[in-house]
């Protein structure tokens, strides 16, 4: 059973249908409890309207926003790089080795016949002797050992982590058994 | 400034790559989803966080939003989830979700404001009072019908309710509301005697 204020809270959000709106109206007009309870939960519910929202901090947006693009920032790079930036620079690559090819090739005099024949172009490279020197080359193989070990140190890491992310699965599914 | 694009439009252009649609949103919608975030939270620190992680989480479904309903609906299911959970995270271990007294939380929510001046405390203040006296849900029913503009259905839809059962609970919570008020006037008036 609805009580009077039940009823005028209904009539008030117009969630009774029109045959009850109508016998509301009539009680308010006529019964002076429901006039004065109407004008009371009117009155009411002109205050509940005008409740102030609460302002957030000044940076909240920058805040938000702040934290969207971190997390975008954050990203693997795989995810990250667009497709169409790598095939334009394996395009670049292959146009210029091609360009470099096609003038090389038509430099060429054939008809000069067999290099070196008449004592014609030598082809003057750079002396490499001394870069292949002890030092350079131990360095060298310093850095490639480093490398590799850093790399090798990587893979067992890589491996590990996936064989213990096994074993909680399977003990996971185990437990679900 | 207030973006002259609607929400729909400002959705399409974030989900195009544009950042700053989604900035207007926010600035949008950062008001109503705070208060919201302020029925659950006990302090204002509290609210700005569950806040700034409604608009986070949002944005990152943003693709899943169907557009079959409104986004402030959306938005709002979102706040009361998240809401909900922060709640229940921080009082898990100390005291039941039923308990009222525990949401005497008005000092810290009416920070700065002079509560020893007596000619300053409107009647609007005393309402702010008894909401944030009252359980977060009947708060949050209070928000929903009133300041957020949402029909019975929507606030159904945001709470995960029938609209029936939310025409009880805003019934019950008005009464709640009115009962507080009545009660935090008759103390101010026998503290000033």
């Amino acid at each position: 059973m609805n009580t009077i204020e039940e009823k005028l809270w209904n009539y008030i959000d117009g969630s009774c249908n029109a045959e009850d709106q109508q016998a509301i109206a009539l009680l308010i007009e006529q019964d002076e409890v429901y006039r004065n309870k109407y004008n009371e939960l009117l009155q009411l519910n002109a205050e509940f309207a005008a409740i102030d929202l609460d302002e957030p901090p000044m940076a909240f947006t920058y805040n938000v926003m702040e934290t969207i693009r971190a997390e975008h920032a954050s990203k693997p790079l795989k995810a990250a790089i667009d497709k169409r930036i790598i095939r334009g620079i394996g395009f670049f690559f292959v146009f210029t080795i091609s360009v470099i090819l096609i003038y090389a090739l038509a430099s060429i005099h054939w008809s000069a016949g067999v290099a070196g024949a008449h004592g014609a172009d030598k082809s003057v490279l750079p002396d490499l002797k001394h870069l292949l020197s002890g030092p350079i080359m131990n360095g060298f193989l310093f850095l490639d050992v480093v490398l590799g070990l850093y790399l090798l140190d990587g893979y067992l890491r890589k491996k590990g982590l996936s064989k213990t992310d096994e074993s909680v699965q399977t003990s996971g599914q185990q437990k679900t058994q | 400034m207030q973006s002259k694009f609607s929400d729909i439009e400002l959705i399409e252009q974030t989900l195009a790559g544009n950042q700053s649609a989604y900035a207007d949103l926010i600035k949008r919608h950062q008001r109503f989803v705070f208060t919201l975030a302020l029925r659950f939270a006990k302090t204002r620190e509290d609210a700005e966080e569950i806040a700034q992680d409604c608009f986070i989480k949002a944005y990152r479904s943003l693709n899943s939003f169907q557009r079959q309903s409104k986004f402030t609906t959306w938005l709002y299911s979102i706040v009361y989830t998240t809401a909900m959970t922060a709640l229940r995270k921080k009082r898990v271990d100390t005291d039941s979700i039923d308990d009222e007294n525990t949401y005497i939380q008005i000092e810290n929510q009416m920070g700065g404001y002079d509560v020893n001046n007596v000619e300053n405390k409107s009647r609007s203040y005393y309402l702010n009072q008894a909401i944030a006296q009252l359980l977060p849900d009947d708060a949050t029913i209070i928000t929903l019908f009133y300041n957020g503009e949402q029909s019975l259905e929507e606030i159904g839809q945001t709470m995960g309710i029938e609209p029936n059962t939310v025409k009880v609970k805003l019934f019950r919570a008005r009464q709640r509301l009115k009962e507080k008020l009545e009660r935090n006037l008759k103390q101010e008036v026998n503290e000033l005697i």
